[in-house]
């Protein structure tokens, strides 16, 4: 970092200085050469960045080095050579600008084949930003933010005040974080998917789509999970000493874990549960185990007093083993700190098994010391590379469409087992709903407003009614209510236009 | 059956004949998949045998480490209602008697470990004092209902279970437990009182089976917090004031269980409820004193043949100082590094005492005689040996199996002279200012194990401070190296050395009686010539000759007799040093014992799952080798897996990422890869398989929790990581 030098600057400068600045603001063709100033100062900051960054890779090689990861010597180590340091993975994000994505992508194919380095093509990129420039992108974002970097004072300031800091030897990333999130400004296109001319693919389609899509890498693929098979032996002898296995790494797991099952469970007690599934309960992993490995048929107040009794049961017949895959124990619904508790005493049992799967990049964190402890994990790495299909097939991604068909029948369904008066109401209120489709400020129907209606359609008599029926609703969570600005209530069903006038239409056709 | 379902996520699988639900034998786990079966059986039951072994020996370790405190803490408990029944009237009891009597327990932040110290002292107390011990956790207890209801099921309920002990089975007490009862203290005083009542009236019988239950008119009833920190204050502080107006009826004690220190309590209850405590403090030992033990007993020990190399001491002490300070997970670390030893090392069945291990040795077959001739350091050692012996050794498998005998006792002997003189050099040097060579034992082990710990800067920096040491300090080193020597089952060759350490130290004896004469002339003839020589000469010049001859003169000066003792003593040190404690590595047949894995028990013990998932996204050639895949630091081929280019793009992004521009972006680099025309989708057309390719790799990355949705703005998603590499 080179020394601050102060000089004295004239009046005239000063004021050239300010001048050239109010223009460079407001005229865009003043545009390149502010760019120019903004590069020095980043790549002053990389300048920076980098130093650290050597400093604390150094400091951490210290602590790497103690935990013994560098010892080349042993067998199988070759996992551990490129095992990337702590540094690189947790690291606070720096600035981005909004088009590199695209320049990148055009990077890449540009070179067919070949490697690109990332950074010197970013860097390079910056530097001969006259030329080729992605397309369309570089209308708007860049000036915007350019704007933010040359801002004011206030920006100059706090950089000399960092810089001080960085000469003291305290790191800059504080001060990166705090860059990358000091405006709320959202420096991205304003693109959307509705400029695709196929904008949504449901899930049926996308399910058909990929099946005939094959990886290119499959005899690697194979290398890998033949690897893994090797260590089923293992895993057995492992767990029937009392340690847990935790899988881990890229790829979907359940392939691997099924084709363990089937080879050498054949013939033991054993429970799957996938928990991804979204509506996965801890009470149905107990009741599973109490109910058909156990065969008892009560029921418990709590999940505590299951595990007691199964703790109990496990104790008086020794003869009993059972296994416990959980593919992703790390699910939606098993994260809770009091589900991993349970779990955890329960594979504390001699008797029982547990061989689990994670896949979240932060599922370690739920659990403590304590619970850790009590699961006795060893861990192994098993990355497959598969893809997530099961897994991921009950996400509402946010890309496919809505088919609507669940939605739709669960309505019909509920709406089925109601009285005539109370589907007439529901129909009412779907009309009117449908009739403001348009209309995007529609902040419902007003509960007064309603009222009206139904009695001039005869369906309800009298407030009270209405209410009672109302509630109904909402217990099946077929409606909703919003409380307007003005503080009056106001109704609406929760689903969207098209599966709303096909349920009228269905309805139409039943009546 | 299959596993994937959309209305249940859970599977039970029941062999069709359950009646024959019999454990595998786990003894064939460790055959299956290889060839010779008796070699296999006879590791698994060896490793069973020393794991049994070491578990009991670590067991009563603890139980000796935890004796002090929890004798304190019995008699503290015993005292602490007797005024109950002494003097009722006294003032100084009544101002006591609504006093809660507590223990507060510090225990260290190793939590794991506390579960089997609570463990033994609730035992402990059930069998010498009383019957009725709770249990608490603050994960249980949320409410004061359930610290109440947990406390009630478990005094009531335990005594149910005891009296009707083998008429009522234990669906009884499951009853017992959900039966919606009322729970309050009135209703535990009640039923105290009126058991108190009955154990009284039929004291004669129950006195004859338990004296000492007896005599103890109302045994009292505690209540353990295991973990302090994590009940909810508010819990705590209802529990304390409802109990303590029941203390006159009740004999409560309650003992806490803490993991930071003692101020908690302080934090966690206002002066109004503490001051219905009455709080006596117990500190317990703490953990990384119980880790030295630990070592001691199943490292530093010939007991057990089986050794961990430098390296795998080192992740395991590691792990333990940086992660946990557990020692049960410094147990478990060490049980999986003797399951590995004798899973992987085929001549690990070798690895047992010696009687065993030459019977063993004679029952070799060929194969694992040629295994034998494969082991780097036998290799090593027959190329040593004179040709004709060599070839003896590579043809004659008796000729081997009796050499294999020799070896092995020789590594015993190894150990057994190993020990006492590393202990020895340990007590000599961990008093010296700076500590060069470690405060504690298990880090001169660990180098002593690497290197030839004589070539070390450390070990010449450690003499040279010992060199100057003072004489009763060194009499008071050697004294104790004289008792450790003693202490130790000494071998044979030994016994040589602490007749030498006696010899020196009787001569330090002697010094002691003839020296002063001698030296005190010594010095006044120093003293003299000096200050004579130094008179009336004032050219500086002079004087700095005087005084580079006095220099001189010093160093050639005669050593004294102690100096010249304590040079021998030093150099008799050395000696030991250079004969015994050389590194394991030179030994012939030190795989058989040595277990030297360290990166798989590193890997199984303290992984790092974010690592690994990174590596394969942005590095997919360390775990697919194709060649296609190849690339250098930090970049990434576009032929790579959909989920890798995905994922690299999102990297360049801020913290909102544009699904079209991400899709464009995408769509670009897999049609390059492909060989078509890398101008992208024109018109916002694009190839459905593409497209679908995209929406599966941006929802695993939702899956794995690298974006997120984001109603910030239309079709975006939010980055949920920062950098990335």
């Amino acid at each position: 970092m080179k020394p601050h030098q102060l000089r004295f600057i004239g009046d005239r400068e000063v004021v050239e200085l300010i001048r050239e600045r109010r223009q460079g603001i407001t005229q865009k063709n003043r545009v390149p050469r502010a760019l120019v100033i903004v590069k020095k100062a980043s790549q002053k900051w990389e300048k920076v960045e980098e130093d650290l960054e050597s400093l604390e890779t150094f400091r951490e090689r210290d602590y790497v080095e103690a935990l013994g990861v560098d010892d080349s010597g042993c067998q199988g180590d070759s996992a551990d050579g490129l095992a990337a340091a702590g540094r690189a993975v947790f690291t606070f994000q720096t600035i981005k600008k909004a088009d590199k994505m695209a320049k990148l992508a055009s990077e890449l194919a540009r070179t067919p084949g070949k490697s690109v380095k990332f950074c010197a093509a970013a860097r390079r990129l910056a530097t001969d930003q006259a030329g080729k420039r992605g397309p369309s992108i570089q209308s708007k974002t860049p000036t915007k933010g350019k704007r933010q970097y040359m801002s004011t004072t206030p920006y100059r300031l706090r950089k000399r005040l960092t810089v001080t800091i960085n000469e003291l030897g305290a790191p800059s990333h504080v001060e990166l974080y705090f860059e990358a999130h000091s405006s709320s400004k959202v420096l991205t296109s304003d693109r959307t998917l509705q400029k695709l001319q196929t904008p949504m693919l449901d899930q049926e389609t996308l399910m058909r789509l990929l099946s005939d899509d094959s990886s290119s890498f499959a005899g690697e693929l194979r290398q890998l999970e033949e690897e893994h098979e090797k260590l089923f032996h293992k895993w057995m002898l492992q767990t029937q000493l009392g340690f847990s296995l935790i899988l881990y790494g890229l790829g979907s797991k359940r392939e691997l874990l099924e084709e363990f099952r089937s080879r050498m469970l054949e013939g033991t007690i054993h429970v799957v549960v996938n928990g991804f599934f979204p509506s996965i309960t801890l009470k149905s992993i107990l009741n599973s185990v109490t109910e058909e490995v156990l065969g008892y048929e009560g029921s418990f107040r709590n999940p505590v007093d299951q595990l007691n009794f199964i703790i109990r049961a496990f104790e008086e017949d020794s003869t009993l083993d059972l296994y416990l895959l959980i593919h992703n124990i790390d699910g939606q619904m098993l994260r809770g700190g009091r589900n991993q508790q349970i779990l955890s005493q329960l594979s504390t049992i001699p008797g029982i098994h547990l061989i689990a799967s994670i896949d979240h990049l932060n599922a370690p964190l739920m659990w403590d010391q304590t619970r850790s402890c009590l699961f006795n994990w060893l861990w192994y790495e098993v990355t497959t590379f598969k893809p997530y299909t099961e897994e991921t097939s009950y996400e509402n991604s946010l890309l496919v469409r809505q088919s609507g068909a669940l939605a739709l029948s669960s309505l019909t369904h509920v709406l089925r087992s109601l009285t005539p008066n109370a589907r007439g109401i529901f129909k009412l209120l779907a009309q009117f709903q449908l009739e403001n489709k348009d209309n995007p400020s529609y902040p419902g129907l007003s509960f007064q407003d309603f009222y009206q209606r139904c009695r001039d359609a005869f369906l309800v008599n009298s407030n009270l009614t209405l209410r009672a029926q109302l509630t109904e609703f909402r217990d099946h969570k077929l409606i909703r209510n919003k409380k307007g600005a003005d503080g009056v209530e106001y109704l609406i069903i929760p689903v969207d236009a098209a599966t709303l006038s096909d349920f009228l239409e269905t309805e139409d056709r039943a009546t | 059956m299959a596993t994937c379902s959309v209305s249940k996520g859970c599977f039970v699988f029941k062999p069709k004949d359950s009646r024959k639900r019999k454990r595998p034998v786990t003894a064939d786990l460790f055959i299956k998949g290889k060839a010779d079966s008796e070699n296999d059986r006879l590791r698994f039951s060896t490793y069973e045998s020393l794991w049994q072994q070491m578990k009991a020996e670590t067991e009563r370790l603890q139980e000796n480490l935890n004796e002090k405190i929890f004798d304190s803490l019995l008699s503290f408990i015993k005292k602490s209602h007797i005024q109950l029944h002494s003097k009722q009237n006294d003032w100084s009891y009544r101002m006591r008697c609504c006093e809660i009597p507590t223990a507060a327990v510090v225990l260290g932040v190793n939590v794991p470990d506390h579960e089997m110290t609570f463990q033994s002292l609730s035992d402990l107390l059930k069998q010498s004092l009383t019957p009725h011990v709770v249990c608490l956790q603050g994960k249980e207890c949320t409410t004061v209902k359930q610290v109440l209801q947990k406390v009630l099921t478990n005094v009531m309920g335990g005594t149910v279970n005891d009296k009707e002990e083998d008429e009522e089975d234990i669906h009884h007490s499951v009853h017992f437990s959900q039966r919606k009862m009322h729970c309050s203290m009135a209703s535990l005083s009640g039923w105290y009182n009126a058991t108190a009542q009955k154990s009284t009236s039929d004291s004669p019988s129950k006195k004859t089976k338990t004296p000492s239950l007896g005599q103890e008119q109302s045994p009292p009833i505690v209540i353990i917090f295991k973990d302090l920190e994590s009940f909810l204050p508010k819990v705590l502080q209802d529990f304390i004031t409802i109990s303590s107006n029941y203390i006159q009826q009740l004999p409560l004690v309650l003992v806490f269980g803490i993991a930071t220190s003692p101020i908690t309590i302080h934090r966690m209850l206002p002066h109004a409820v503490s001051s219905l405590l009455c709080i006596e403090l117990f500190q317990s030992l703490s953990s990384t004193e119980h880790l030295t033990s630990v070592i001691d007993k199943l490292v530093l020990t010939t007991k057990f043949p089986f050794k961990l190399n430098g390296k795998v001491l080192q992740v395991l002490i590691s792990i333990f100082l940086y992660h946990d300070f557990s020692v049960r997970n410094f147990v478990k670390g060490f049980q999986l590094s003797l399951l590995e030893h004798f899973y992987s090392q085929p001549l690990s069945c070798l690895c047992s005492t010696p009687d065993e291990a030459n019977a063993r040795v004679q029952n070799l077959t060929h194969d694992d005689c040629e295994l034998i001739r494969q082991v780097p350091s036998f290799m090593g050692y027959v190329e040593k040996q004179d040709s004709e012996k060599q070839i003896e050794l590579l043809t004659n498998d008796q000729y081997l199996k009796d050499d294999v005998q020799k070896l092995l006792l020789d590594l015993h002997i190894y150990h057994k002279n190993y020990f006492p003189v590393l202990k020895c050099l340990h007590v000599t040097t961990s008093s010296l200012p700076k500590y060069p060579l470690g405060k504690q034992i298990r880090e001169l082990y660990i180098t002593c194990l690497e290197r030839n710990i004589w070539e070390t800067e450390e070990y010449s920096s450690a003499f040279q401070l010992l060199g100057m040491m003072a004489k009763d300090e060194l009499v008071c080193l050697l004294q104790k190296c004289r008792d450790m020597l003693k202490s130790s089952k000494q071998p044979k060759a030994l016994i040589g050395a602490l007749q030498e350490l006696e010899e020196f130290l009787t001569r330090f004896q002697k010094l002691d009686d003839i020296v002063p004469v001698v030296e005190v002339k010594e010095d006044e003839g120093h003293k003299r010539s000096p200050s004579k020589s130094l008179q009336g000469k004032t050219d500086l010049y002079q004087l700095q000759k005087t005084l580079m001859e006095r220099k001189t003169s010093r160093r050639s000066k005669k050593l004294s007799r102690f100096e010249v003792l304590r040079m021998e003593v030093l150099e008799f040190l050395d000696k030991l040093v250079r004969q015994y404690l050389s590194p394991p590595e030179t030994q012939p047949l030190h795989e058989v014992v040595y277990f030297s894995a360290a990166g798989t028990i590193r890997r199984h013990l303290n992984a790092a799952p974010r690592t690994a998932l990174q590596t394969a996204l942005s590095n997919p050639y360390y775990y697919l080798q194709n060649e296609v895949l190849r690339s250098e630091g930090g970049t990434i081929t576009n032929t790579a897996p959909d989920i890798c280019i995905v994922y690299k793009l999102h990297l360049e992004c801020g913290r909102l990422i544009n699904l079209y521009d991400w899709l464009q972006a995408f769509v670009t680099v897999v049609n390059a890869a492909e060989g078509k025309d890398p101008d992208k989708m024109r018109n916002g057309q694009v190839d459905e398989v593409l497209h679908a390719r995209f929406i599966r790799a941006v929802s695993e990355l939702e899956f794995l929790g690298f974006v997120k949705p984001t109603k910030q703005k239309t079709d975006h998603v939010a980055r949920l990581t920062w950098g990335g590499f």
